[in-house]
Order: structure tokens, then C-alpha cells, then sequence
């Protein structure tokens, strides 16, 4: 579950450091990727790809390992075998993301327990969704359907991208995520058409998440001269805009036909077809994502008791001899 | 205390902030195994991705779950990162193979030697997708087995990348363990198909 | 109780229960992996709660969400090893290694039992428990002879957890019946073939398994008496369920 919103493009002013690339190498790298064909582990690749690539990657495996917080919340609540069962399978798909997803960035150099060092320290970001609360169990099941739903399309448009560890784990994370976006729309939809305790539960969840779902894909883009570069490399597949966009087009249509509304009177598709709304408080999706959302300190508080809690286990199997090896592929 | 929306949350009895905790220790970092799974009967094995374990058989206990709990297996193979050889990457059109020095004549062994090992070869065809098992050969060196694979499997285009495993690296699920996989099938809570709700979107509407 | 009454209400809620207990662990375990696989051995025990339920059901108990959302803690007849909160992992790995030997040994006995339909579900979920003990195994036998700070944390997990495991074979008013008609081998049985089971496992570890005889057996479960744990669990787990009874979730 992942947007681009934690992802920050490099500053304009930064150096791509492609002057000191060899300059042959990097033709081969870059003709490579546009006859279509992907980069492997251990092809040449400059510091500028591996760079960005493990920080996307680290980003959203922190994602899916933060993102099974806000519905593990509901997990031991969920309301029938169905649902209890589903809300169980659905939090483990996302720990089980965050594992391909960290193997995919190993394979660029940094170790797993090197991330999740980072993340429990505050290094690292993850999307900026998971910040925030969810204070019923309509919350989770927005989560379940929209947020997923927008990971996908995400995701989706990352699979195509050049990296061929990084393909693999999300053609994965994609074929499991289709049940994900189906249980979610099953339980919004049950409660939207279901009793008024039930439609009045969702809808006011709904309000509560739509504001974070609209800055889900990230600010507006700016297309710096080095967003080009990321884009030439299939590192970086689509505009945060076109997917925010696709998104809208997709779901919207789909929330509104069960009876629900979203609070953004200027939300609607003009007449090009294009979606227009009120621009989100990117200022304090910026407060958030530094620090000051109303979980910040939990999720990460949450993830350092697992990794303190487990530090014995751990310690209790590790053999001297053992050697840790990146992950091939 | 930290008060969370989660009950599960609020039991950990967290401190409301604490000191970050030290960088993790190296320790931590367990060796990694490649998982390779069976999705019917004499499929070929197909690379699935690794996992971190202690040793092979809690690397296995690790790979059931993450690599074949939500797609029919009939078995298994784990396989320590390390005991893998592995040759460099060519084009989607090209054979790896093409670019093995030539040996003399005389190199490869015209009988295997009774001292010879299995190796298990594993063939990448295309970037970005999953090396897939093509058989075995013997040899008496990861070097030789690649030579023995080429010479088996060599007329196979294209071959992206070769992974050679010496079999005895291998752990493998035993015949008798297929039965740990019977029920994945019927576990629809966890599969899109299960959840159909047009009828009741269809409904809301008509009473809308 | 009708003895296929009794003998299917103390399965189902001992996996429900437990299987409940061990999914809190979904996101918080200890690596990454083990997370996951701990997460799948609770969806498991759900889902045999669930045909264990469906089968009460078509005895003509009420439906299964119905049995397992509106009860109170003294309608339920699992065993109080079930109950007891998450704790360390080392205690959730001992109570899984206990419970999970004499459940294993429990479906086989009961793939023959004289109530087919029970037998049926038996056969079936044979597979999985399979991997929930060779998964309870492969801990036991690492933790139980690494560290001396992972053999002390297990022994003590031992210590703690046997009297509650012997609780798991506490029998009711209903044995002689279930035993008669061929519907169970019983409990008595049951706990020797655990004792050699859990004994063969822990003989390849540093820990010491007491004598089972000189332990008194936590009890009570099986006749609606709990834990204080019990019913702030029932509670939280139907939280949802009860804010509105006439909902379809």
C-alpha cells in the first residue's frame, strides 16, 4: 500500500553525479532500458538509479509494514468469521509485501535489518496515509478499499518500471492485492447499503479519510530536469497527477453509486473529462509527513516494541558462523 | 502510557516517547535462502523470492508461508543464497552460454567420474521474470556443471542468466508433505473471487 | 449436554478462542516471516472453528457468527490455556507447541470418529496442523537449546503453561457417552498420547519437562469457568458485531 507521497524527487539543485558516470556504460544502461528490457542486480547501473530505486523501494516496504498498523487496529474486532478471518489474511498480505519488498532492496545493497533500523529511528519515511488514525472499524475498510486502491494503481504503473527485482515482487504484491481492493469494496459496500447505524458509521469514515486519500499520490508535479531522467529510466512510471486522476476516475463513480458523498463541493469531471477538486492542504500534509500527525510517534513507537520484543528470538537463533548474503533476484 | 485505538496496542503498555534505540547490530542479519516453488504436478520449480532464517529448516517453515499460502503448491525448494552460482546477465535475445570460454576438447570428462556431484540449472529467459528449473547434470565443480549444462540445455534460447546448485544444497518438500497444501484451495476468504457484490449495489439502487 | 453437542462446543471454542489470541500477533512478531506464518496458523484455527460451528449449526445450534458474537464468557466450554493474554513470545510458543501437539493428535483420533461428518472435517485439516506442529517443533527444539537466555525464557514458559496445558483434557459429564459411542477416544487417552508426543520434542532440547504428576491441572474451562481474561476478550472481540444486531457486516 503505497503512494508517492513520501517520495520525495530529488531537489532541482542537486547533482545527478552523471558527469562522473562512464559515459559508455551509461549509453549501454540507458539503451537497455529503452529496448524494454529490465536491469538486474548485478548489471551496471548508475549511483543515481540504485540511489533513488532503494529509497522507492525502502519507502514503500516501510509502507506495508507501518500500513498493517491502522487496520490491525480492527483485527481482533472485525465483526463475523468472514470478516475476521479476511481482516487477519489481509494484515498478513501486507507484512508479507513489506518482505518481498525489502528483499527487492536488499538486492540493491542495503541490508534488511540496515531499513528497519532506519525506519524505527525516524531515518526513513513511509506514505503519509498511515499517520493518521482509524478510529472505527468503517476507518479500516476506507483503508481496505480506497487506499488500496490507489496503491494499485501505483503499483500497477511501478511494475512496468526497469527493475527487474522490483517487477517481480510487485507482479506478486498485484495478484495478492486484487482480493485486498475486493474485501474492501464488499465491507464499504455492506455498510453503505446496510442499516443507518451502519451507513452513518461509513460515511462519516469516509470524511474523515478522504482529505489524506486526495494527497495520497503526492504534491503536483514539477518536472524537474532530473524527474525526466528518473522517468527515462522507468524508475519513476507515471505522474503523480495521472495517477491521482486515474484514481478519481476510477473510484469516484464507484463511491457515489452506493449513496455515499465526499466532502469536496468542487469535486466533479469537467467537461474534458479531466477531474477537478480543491487543491489538499499540501502545508499540513508536509507538518504530517515531518513528524506532527496524530501517529506519527505510535506507529513508530509500535515498530520498535516488535523489534524490541523479538530482539531475544533473534539473538537466541543466530548462528556465529553464519554469513548474511543479499538476496539474488 | 501511549493510548491507542488499537486494544492489541494499548496491552504493550508503551511509554508515551522514548529514547530512539541504538542501530540495529549486525547480528540481526541472518543468512538469506532462495525459495522455489511447484505450482502443479511436474511443473518446473520457478524462483519465488528469499527469505531470512537461521537454517534451512526454518528458512522452509518461513517459505510455506510466504510463497505458498495464497497459490497452489505442490512443493517446495529452499536454498542457502550462498551455495548459489550464478553467471552473468546478457540480452533478452542472447544465450549466457554463448559466452563461456571455449574449452578444449579433452576438458569435459567423455565419463562422468564416480566422484561427480548433481547440480540442479536454473534458467532465467527473460529480464525481469523468474528463473525457472531446467534439469540436472553431474559434475565435479560448479564450473563443470555449467559446461554440462551447456552442453545439455544449451540449445534453449534465450537464457538470460544460469543459476547452478550444487543438489545436495537443496532442501527439498517431501512427496508426503503435499498434503500440508490440500486445503489452500478453499481458503476463498483470502481470494477476490469470494467477494461478489453487485447483486446488493444492484439492489441499493433500484430501492434507491 | 448431547455428547456431540459438548465434544464439538469444546473444539470449536478452543480454536476460536486461541486462534483470536495468536492473530494479535499480526504485525507485532518478532521477524518478519515468522509473522506471517504465525499470522496463517491463526486463520487456520479460525477457519476449523468455523466448520466446527457449521456443524453445531446444522445440529441446530444458531448460526455460527450468532454462536461465536453473542456469547458470554460461562457459555464457553474452551480450555483457560486458550484464554490467557499473548504474554512474550516465548509463552505464545509454548502454548502453541503444547496445544497444538494434543490438537493434532486430537483430529487424528477423530478422522475415526463415529460422526462422520466430524470425522470428514478431521481428515481435512490434517495437512495444516501437520505444519502447525513441524512449525511448533522447529522452535521448540532452536529456542529450547540456544541461548541460555532463550532456554531459561522457554523453560519458564514450561513451567508456566503445563498446568493450563493440562487443562486442555479436563472432561465433563459427557465422557463415558462420547467414549462409548465411538465418537472420541476420550481425554484420558488423548493426554497419553501427548505426554509421549511433547516428551519425544522436548528429550532433543536443554528443557526439562516436569513431572506432569506432580502438577496440578488448571481446570474449569470445559464447564464455563474462565479467567478473569475471558470475557473482556469476548468483549472487544464482538465490539462490532453488537453495535448494531440487525446489521449484515
Amino acid at each position: 500500500m503505497y503512494g508517492s507521497a513520501s517520495t520525495h524527487d530529488i531537489p532541482a539543485k542537486a547533482t545527478t553525479g552523471l558527469e562522473n558516470e562512464d559515459p559508455i556504460l551509461l549509453a549501454e544502461f540507458e539503451a537497455r532500458i529503452a529496448r524494454g528490457e529490465k536491469i538486474e542486480p548485478t548489471d551496471w547501473m548508475p549511483q543515481l538509479y540504485r540511489k533513488q530505486l532503494t529509497r522507492m523501494i525502502e519507502q514503500h516496504a516501510h509502507s506495508e509494514i507501518i500500513g498493517s498498523l491502522p487496520e490491525g487496529t480492527w483485527i481482533t474486532r472485525a465483526p463475523g468469521f468472514r470478516r475476521k478471518m479476511a481482516q487477519m489474511a489481509k494484515v498478513q498480505d501486507e507484512v508479507g509485501h513489506a518482505q518481498l519488498l525489502y528483499s527487492a532492496a536488499e538486492t540493491l545493497g542495503k541490508t534488511r535489518e540496515q531499513m528497519l533500523s532506519d525506519l524505527v529511528n525516524g531515518k526513513s519515511k513511509y506514505s503519509n496515509v498511515f499517520n493518521y488514525p482509524t478510529p472505527t472499524w468503517a476507518d479500516s475498510n476506507v483503508i481496505s478499499w480506497l487506499i488500496d486502491a490507489g496503491a494499485i494503481v501505483n503499483q500497477m504503473a511501478n511494475a512496468k518500471g526497469s527493475y527487474g527485482p522490483y517487477c517481480r515482487a510487485l507482479d506478486r504484491i498485484c495478484a495478492e492485492e486484487a482480493f485486498h481492493l475486493k474485501y474492501g469494496h464488499d465491507a464499504v459496500v455492506h455498510m453503505a447499503t446496510g442499516t443507518p447505524v451502519q451507513r452513518k458509521m461509513m460515511q462519516e469514515a469516509l470524511n474523515r479519510w478522504w482529505p489524506a486519500i486526495m494527497t495520497f499520490f503526492g504534491p503536483s508535479d514539477k518536472m524537474s530536469v532530473h524527474t525526466e531522467i528518473l522517468m527515462r529510466w522507468k524508475v519513476k512510471m507515471a505522474t503523480n497527477d495521472a495517477c491521482r486522476q486515474q484514481f478519481l476516475d476510477m473510484y469516484v463513480p464507484k463511491i457515489w453509486e452506493i449513496g455515499l458523498t465526499l466532502p469536496d463541493a468542487n469535486l466533479r469531471k469537467n467537461e474534458d473529462g479531466v477531474w477537478e477538486f480543491t487543491e489538499p492542504d499540501w502545508e499540513d500534509f508536509k507538518r504530517v509527513i515531518n513528524g506532527d500527525g496524530p501517529c506519527n510517534a505510535e506507529r513508530i513507537a509500535v515498530r520498535r516494541a516488535a523489534e524490541e520484543n523479538g530482539a531475544w528470538v533473534r539473538r537466541a537463533l543466530l548462528q556465529p558462523q553464519a554469513r548474511y548474503v543479499r538476496p539474488l533476484a | 502510557m501511549l493510548s491507542s485505538f488499537d486494544p492489541r496496542i494499548n496491552r504493550l503498555g508503551l511509554p508515551e516517547s522514548a529514547p530512539p534505540p541504538p542501530d540495529k547490530a549486525a547480528l540481526d542479519q541472518f543468512p538469506t535462502y532462495e525459495v522455489f516453488h511447484q505450482r502443479k504436478e511436474n511443473a518446473a520449480y520457478a524462483y519465488v523470492g528469499p527469505v531470512h532464517a537461521p537454517e534451512a529448516d526454518v528458512a522452509f517453515l518461513f517459505a510455506k508461508e510466504q510463497f505458498s499460502r495464497r497459490f497452489p503448491c505442490t512443493g517446495l525448494w529452499v536454498v542457502p543464497t550462498s551455495a548459489i552460482q550464478v553467471t552473468g546477465y546478457v540480452g533478452d535475445q542472447e544465450s549466457v552460454y554463448d559466452q563461456l570460454p571455449l574449452l578444449p576438447a579433452d576438458a569435459l570428462p567423455a565419463a562422468a567420474a564416480a566422484t561427480d556431484e548433481a547440480y540442479d540449472i536454473f534458467h532465467l529467459k527473460k529480464r525481469g521474470k523468474a528463473h525457472a528449473h531446467v534439469g540436472q547434470v553431474r559434475a565435479a565443480s560448479p564450473e563443470a556443471a555449467l559446461q554440462q549444462a551447456k552442453a545439455a540445455f544449451g540449445d534453449q534460447r534465450p537464457v538470460v542468466n544460469v543459476w547452478v546448485i550444487c543438489s545436495a544444497d537443496v532442501l527439498r518438500s517431501d512427496d508426503d508433505d503435499r498434503d500440508m497444501w490440500t486445503t489452500t484451495p478453499d481458503k476463498k476468504y483470502r481470494e477476490a473471487i469470494a467477494y461478489k457484490v453487485q447483486d446488493r449495489i444492484d439492489r441499493f439502487k433500484q430501492e434507491g | 449436554m448431547n455428547p456431540t453437542l459438548d465434544l464439538l462446543y469444546r473444539l470449536a471454542d478452543d480454536q476460536l478462542i486461541l486462534g483470536h489470541r495468536n492473530s494479535e500477533w499480526n504485525g507485532l512478531g518478532p521477524i518478519l516471516e515468522e509473522d506471517i506464518a504465525f499470522s496463517s496458523m491463526a486463520q487456520d484455527k479460525l477457519g476449523h472453528a468455523l466448520q466446527l460451528y457449521t456443524l453445531l449449526h446444522e445440529l441446530g445450534e444458531a448460526e455460527p457468527d450468532t454462536v461465536a458474537f453473542t456469547r458470554n464468557a460461562p457459555q464457553f466450554h474452551c480450555c483457560q490455556l486458550t484464554e490467557l493474554p499473548i504474554g512474550e513470545y516465548d509463552f505464545s510458543l509454548i502454548r502453541h507447541f503444547l496445544f497444538d501437539h494434543a490438537e493434532l493428535l486430537r483430529f487424528e483420533a477423530l478422522a475415526g470418529s463415529s460422526y462422520e461428518p466430524l470425522a470428514q472435517v478431521a481428515r481435512k485439516v490434517k495437512g495444516e496442523l501437520k505444519y502447525h506442529v513441524l512449525h511448533a517443533n522447529t522452535w521448540v527444539k532452536r529456542l529450547g537449546s540456544a541461548t541460555e537466555e532463550a532456554i531459561g525464557r522457554m523453560q519458564a514458559a514450561l513451567e508456566f503453561t503445563l498446568p493450563y496445558a493440562l487443562g486442555i483434557f479436563e472432561t465433563t459429564d459427557a465422557e463415558p457417552d462420547i467414549i462409548r459411542s465411538g465418537l472420541f477416544i476420550g481425554e484420558a487417552e488423548l493426554q497419553a498420547r501427548w505426554e509421549a508426543s511433547i516428551g519425544k520434542v522436548l528429550a532433543q532440547t536443554a528443557l526439562t519437562l516436569p513431572d506432569l504428576r506432580t502438577l496440578t491441572p488448571v481446570g474449569g474451562g470445559r464447564r464455563g469457568q474462565h479467567t478473569e481474561y475471558l470475557q473482556p476478550l469476548l468483549d472487544e472481540m464482538a465490539e462490532v458485531f453488537r453495535l448494531d444486531p440487525t446489521a449484515d457486516w
